[in-house]
């Protein structure tokens, strides 16, 4: 394969006019130039540049305006103001496959990472004990060799001295950081990250021989079955998947698609759909069987799908006695009059197609609810096939080993661990003891540009560029039916004394005692991007993954949950926050005042529970709660839902940072920090929704619950607006 | 002909994502209040997603409106004002001079949409956050209100830039931020008084609803309702 094939170098430059003072004066240019600056930028005039988001795993292009400007920078030790080409908003890049000129709103806030007040300017090296976050700046020669000489030290001491953590991020980055860890003798970068859908990587490498999340095509959708999903929020590519949602939404003169939405707690994709179900947490795939026995039994399989099934529905001949529509109305709690209902429109109308995410795969059957939405898919023919699911074509990169982060952690006692924005201090169950892993590795180093619970007990912080100062790329997994990868210059200099990660690594291994062998080929991240990838282009599909025997997707069985029914009543759901995510991006002002879609809360955390069971249990809106699980307890002011059953509740994640800039430090609780260590046992993945919690009043409402106000008068709180 | 500057939300494709209310705190430079403030009422959004529930558990049902200023014909915000800030202009814009206003707050009582907000406080950016200003758009001060403007901005920029060309404006150069980051493409801005543009017809679409219509407001923005699935007739 060529190497421009590979990626797209994307240009897309565009001036647009300005401004409300100059609009008067005619032709822009005309405006009488009081100095160029640095790239020929003239004052006042935008000029737009292409760069990648980070701030997921979608890998989404976006565009950076980007004018001149006064900004006070840190370089080379010193402070001063230079005038600069400086970014001032991003959007969507038109031209991007996944984005296509749309941006989601995390992605609109990404701006705020490079600005923001709590950013490191320059190296530092601790100087007070762990955790106490006393660092001292100090230069990067310093920095680097202290580096250098740690790495020297572990390398001599044996081969697997050295650990390097950080977030699945597929690219070219992630494949320069595995070939400096092989060079080194080091094992693979271990990735980890909460809301990680490994489960159904797993279970579509099983189904479909692709160890990959699935691509929906929803503009020729006519028939969405969603089983938890928040694909139009937070799950998978949401943005490009939003795109999509649009074109099936707008279709001119078409037919109207119908959305059903199968999920415990109304969530912000669930309220788009035509018709919402309210389904027992972890029983989605026994719905998902349901649906396919009424389809067998009535014959209402499509002619177009026979024979494309194969091995998935093998072993359906007996038409799944097991999962009659009333067996699964026991199992689930959904009617089984609308379970036969469901099951004759989603064979009739389709194109029709069915996903599975989130809560419903972080689950003790996770795998196998996986299986059993993968074989309905399989069984009306929506594989591959237009209004369908589709993978999207990789080429075969480098991965990380699927290890899973506790396993990863008790194989490993590292002399040195280089850690790049991932933080389980926040977003591990306690129970993984992460915090006593840390404590025994001698030298800890951090390439973050924050101080965050994790980052905070490193030895050593060598802040990177943010990603617009940076050379970035992205290789999506998903979000387009045709093969994306994505590559940008840096859009802005960098304001402050950082560098690049892979621009460190490279130079640390020019230095190292030992040199690696072979060499690194590349002398920067730069130089690699004018590069092909390594690897051959290969197909991701395997054979061999499918041959090895999947387990039936008849072998459902209901979840096993943490903590007894009688002493914790609840079934405990934690959601990724629409702003926060998985709190990654706390840190951030813009996503702090965001009112959630659902319940308007800015700044705080809460948990959403039933309005009779509020009543029952004497709650009030606002109040706060302790929610105690087997593994702790934590506080939180309530919001009643008309939206989550009796018997669950439901809290987002994202809130409750012990340390991370000012803006997210010592605000909400954190409920990942009572989850038990549940996993999914194939694939040995946190069941994060497995743990069940008792709920108790311990006080009035203190205005810990902050909502936004603003309403139009229809709403009776009107007279509570602002004052 | 003058132009005559409205808005199409469609609902059935709104998520409530909210990227538009992002987009619009980027290019319009709203401040954040921060959590003590907001928690006084004083948060900013000139666009917020307002959600409306249906039923109970667990037949429930959610509807998202994204609500901004609704730059109404007839507005009850400029009657009131005692220095003619708030004041209709040629194109239909319903425009704030904030050096005029002299914070009575009228107006924020007058509206119905409750819409505007007022500076309680100087807005402050920590350093370095102020870098990420819209040059194109002035900070208001304390004691001044504020509001949607439709990006009157991107307005002028656009009229510039097809001067520029020596061309006329078409329909889709002018887009506010809240449109252009849309992911679904629910919010349609653009010129009514061309007949032809997409934002003019869906103005007429049957599925068209104005917000509080008995108010008598005239608001430019219109809300395309959500539709439900029917069982299509399979004869």
């Amino acid at each position: 394969m060529m190497p421009m094939d590979r990626r797209r170098f994307l240009k897309v430059t565009a001036i647009t006019g300005t401004t409300a003072a100059l609009a008067g004066c005619g032709n822009p240019e005309n405006q009488i130039v009081r100095f160029i600056p640095e790239e020929e930028l003239v004052p006042g005039i935008a000029v737009w540049k292409p760069s990648v988001c980070p701030l997921c795993a979608a890998g989404c292009g976006v565009i950076a305006r980007v004018m001149d400007g006064d900004a006070e920078v840190f370089r080379k030790g010193k402070p001063g103001v230079t005038r600069m080409a400086l970014v001032r908003k991003l959007e969507g890049d038109p031209a991007h496959p996944l984005s296509k000129g749309r941006l989601c709103v995390r992605g609109q806030a990404g701006v705020q990472v490079t600005y923001h007040p709590d950013r490191l300017v320059a190296p530092q090296r601790r100087t007070g004990d762990r955790g106490t976050g006393q660092f001292t700046e100090i230069s990067w020669d310093e920095a680097l060799s202290l580096l250098v000489e740690r790495l020297d030290a572990a390398v001599a001491a044996g081969p697997a001295q050295v650990a390097f953590l950080s977030r699945p991020r597929p690219g070219r980055r992630h494949e320069l950081v595995t070939e400096f860890l092989r060079r080194l003798g080091a094992p693979a970068p271990i990735t980890f990250e909460i809301f990680d859908d490994a489960v159904l990587r797993r279970a579509n490498e099983l189904s479909f021989g692709r160890h990959q999340l699935p691509t929906l095509d929803l503009a020729h959708t006519r028939y969405l079955v969603s089983f938890g999903a928040d694909l139009l929020g937070t799950w998978n590519s949401p943005l490009a998947h939003s795109v999509a949602y649009g074109a099936m939404r707008h279709r001119p003169g078409g037919v109207r698609a119908k959305f059903v939405q199968v999920e415990p707690r109304v969530s912000q994709t669930g309220a788009s759909a035509d018709e919402w179900l309210a389904v027992r947490p972890g029983t989605e795939g026994a719905l998902a069987l349901g649906l396919a026995h009424v389809i067998l039994k009535a014959g209402l399989r499509p002619a177009a799908a026979a024979g494309r099934a194969g091995l998935l529905v093998d072993g359906w001949q007996s038409g799944l006695p097991a999962f009659t529509p009333e067996a699964a109305e026991r199992e689930t709690g959904v009617p089984a009059a609308r379970i036969e209902r469901l099951a004759r429109e989603f064979a009739t109308y389709g194109p029709a197609v069915a996903v599975i995410g989130g809560a419903s795969l972080a689950q003790t059957n996770g795998l196998a609810q996986a299986l059993a939405v993968n074989a309905l898919n399989a069984l009306v023919g929506s594989i591959g096939t237009e209004g369908g699911v589709s993978f999207m074509p990789q080429v075969a990169l480098p991965v990380a080993q699927p290890r899973v982060l506790p396993e990863a952690l008790a194989s490993a006692a590292p002399q040195v661990l280089l850690l790049d924005d991932a933080n389980p201090m926040f977003s591990a169950p306690p129970a993984w003891k992460v915090a006593e892993w840390l404590r025994q590795v001698p030298f800890i180093a951090s390439f973050g540009s924050f101080i965050d619970e994790t980052s905070v007990l490193a030895d050593l912080i060598l802040p990177d560029h943010s990603f617009l100062e940076s050379w970035v790329d992205s290789a999506p997994e998903s979000g387009a039916a045709s093969f994306v990868a994505t590559v940008a210059p840096p859009t802005m200099r960098p304001l402050y004394d950082t560098r690049a990660l892979p621009d460190v690594l490279l130079d640390a291994g020019r230095r190292l005692k030992q040199p690696l062998t072979p060499a690194m080929p590349w002398q920067t991240f730069e130089e690699m991007l004018q590069t092909a990838a390594t690897a051959e282009a290969a197909p991701n599909a395997t054979a061999a993954a499918r041959a090895a025997a999947p387990p039936a997707p008849t072998a459902w069985r209901a979840p096993v949950l943490d903590g007894s029914v009688g002493e914790y009543p609840f079934h405990f759901l934690p959601l990724a926050s629409q702003a926060l995510l998985d709190g990654s991006l706390a840190h951030l002002p813009w996503l702090q005042e965001l009112p959630d879609p659902l319940t308007t809360a800015m700044w705080s955390t809460w948990v959403e529970i039933n309005a009779r069971t509020a009543e029952q249990l004497g709650i009030a809106d606002g109040d706060i709660v302790e929610v105690t699980s087997t593994a702790g307890s934590l506080r939180a002011p309530v919001v009643i839902s008309p939206g989550i059953g009796p018997d669950a509740v439901a809290m987002p994640v994202g809130q409750g940072h012990d340390t991370f800039t000012r803006y997210a430090s010592g605000r909400g609780a954190n409920p990942l920090a009572i989850l038990a260590p549940v996993a999914e046992p194939e694939t040995g993945q946190l069941a994060w929704a497995a743990t069940r919690v008792k709920v108790a009043k311990v006080a009035e409402a203190d205005g810990s619950l902050i909502l936004f106000a603003g309403a139009t008068r229809e709403r009776p709180d009107h007279t509570k607006g602002r004052g | 002909m003058a132009h005559r500057w409205g808005m199409v939300v469609d609902l059935d494709a709104c998520t409530g994502c909210e990227a538009c209310v992002t987009a619009c705190h980027a290019e319009n430079n709203i401040p954040t209040a921060g959590a003590t403030e907001a928690a006084r009422g004083r948060a900013m959004h000139w666009l917020r997603v307002e959600r409306y529930w249906e039923g109970d558990f667990p037949d429930v049902k959610v509807k998202f409106k994204p609500v901004m200023c609704q730059h109404c014909d007839n507005a009850p915000c400029e009657a009131v004002c005692p220095t003619y800030a708030s004041h209709q202009t040629d194109e239909g814009l319903n425009a704030q001079v904030y050096n005029r206003c002299i914070g009575t707050r009228y107006c924020a009582n007058a509206c119905s949409y409750n819409v505007r907000f007022f500076n309680f406080f100087n807005p402050q950016w920590e350093k370095p956050l102020q870098l990420q200003l819209n040059p194109d758009v002035s900070v208001r001060e304390v004691g001044v209100m504020e509001k949607c403007t439709f990006c009157v901005q991107r307005i002028k920029a656009g009229k510039t830039t097809a001067k520029a060309d020596d061309r006329e404006l078409k329909d889709g150069d002018i887009q506010p931020a809240c449109a252009q980051s849309c992911p679904t493409g629910a919010i349609i801005f653009g010129d009514l008084n061309d007949h032809e543009s997409r934002a003019a017809r869906l103005t007429h679409s049957p599925r068209g609803t104005k917000l509080l219509e008995d108010e008598g407001t005239e608001p430019k923005v219109t809300y395309l309702q959500r539709q439900s699935w029917n069982e299509p007739d399979t004869q």
